[in-house]
């Protein structure tokens, strides 16, 4: 498994085949890639501040990947959240999960997505014009 | 121990982190106990269960023993993704 917290952006497709091209039997990878929107609780977003807490996010990363694992069949994943500040369209996270067949890739990718929304510590404080707000993931 | 804040619940301790004597605290209870003392703002998001706490980098939710050589969080629904 490859989990990255990282301040930088990251080239999606780079990161994707540096895994890939150390198997040959991947037939399937599914990835989400989550992006900061300009449009957000009826307000126009300038940027984001995303803080961690990156000891446990890495420690939470493993565990979630390791229990994917168990419920699927997995050749591979990888994970890679930014932190600090980010602007409108900047990705924000990368989620890809390597197997032999498409239905272990998607199923994974989507769970371990769920986990991420639901626990990782990470917090998004959301700057518009004129104030600031402190999300809350609804699910 | 060391305890640690995060996101808005920093802005209430107006401290990211500090070292608390163990000899008065053993379990989570008594550190909840002791960080509303201290912090009186935290005791309503405490009291509609908004805090969430970790030892050791895992999620905690019943009163576990405390020791030196732990790392408590305490911080608030996460919005990572």
């Amino acid at each position: 498994m490859m989990i990255k917290i990282q301040r930088d952006d990251f080239n999606s497709e780079k990161e994707i085949n540096n895994i890939k091209k150390l198997y040959s039997n991947v037939g399937a990878v599914t990835s989400f890639i989550g992006y900061v929107r300009d449009y957000n609780n009826n307000n126009k977003v300038r940027s984001i501040n995303l803080e961690v807490y990156e000891k446990m996010a890495y420690k939470q990363f493993e565990k979630i990947i390791k229990e994917a694992n168990l419920k699927w069949s997995l050749i591979d994943c990888l994970i890679i959240h930014r932190y600090g500040k980010l602007d409108v369209n900047s990705k924000i996270v990368l989620v890809t999960c390597f197997s032999e067949h498409r239905k272990d890739s998607f199923e994974s990718c989507n769970f371990i997505m769920n986990y991420l929304k639901k626990d990782a510590p990470f917090w998004k404080n959301e700057f518009y014009d004129k104030k600031n707000e402190w999300l809350i993931n609804s699910n | 121990m060391k305890i640690k804040y995060f996101a808005w619940i920093k802005d209430l301790t107006s401290n990211e982190e500090e070292e608390l004597d163990c000899n008065k605290i053993n379990n989570l209870e008594e550190l909840k106990i002791f960080i509303i003392s201290k912090y009186p703002d935290l005791k309503k998001h405490l009291d509609k269960e908004i805090l969430r706490f970790a030892v050791n980098q895992e999620y905690i939710s019943e009163n576990i023993e405390l020791s030196a050589k732990d790392e408590i969080a305490v911080f608030p629904p996460v919005s990572g993704g």
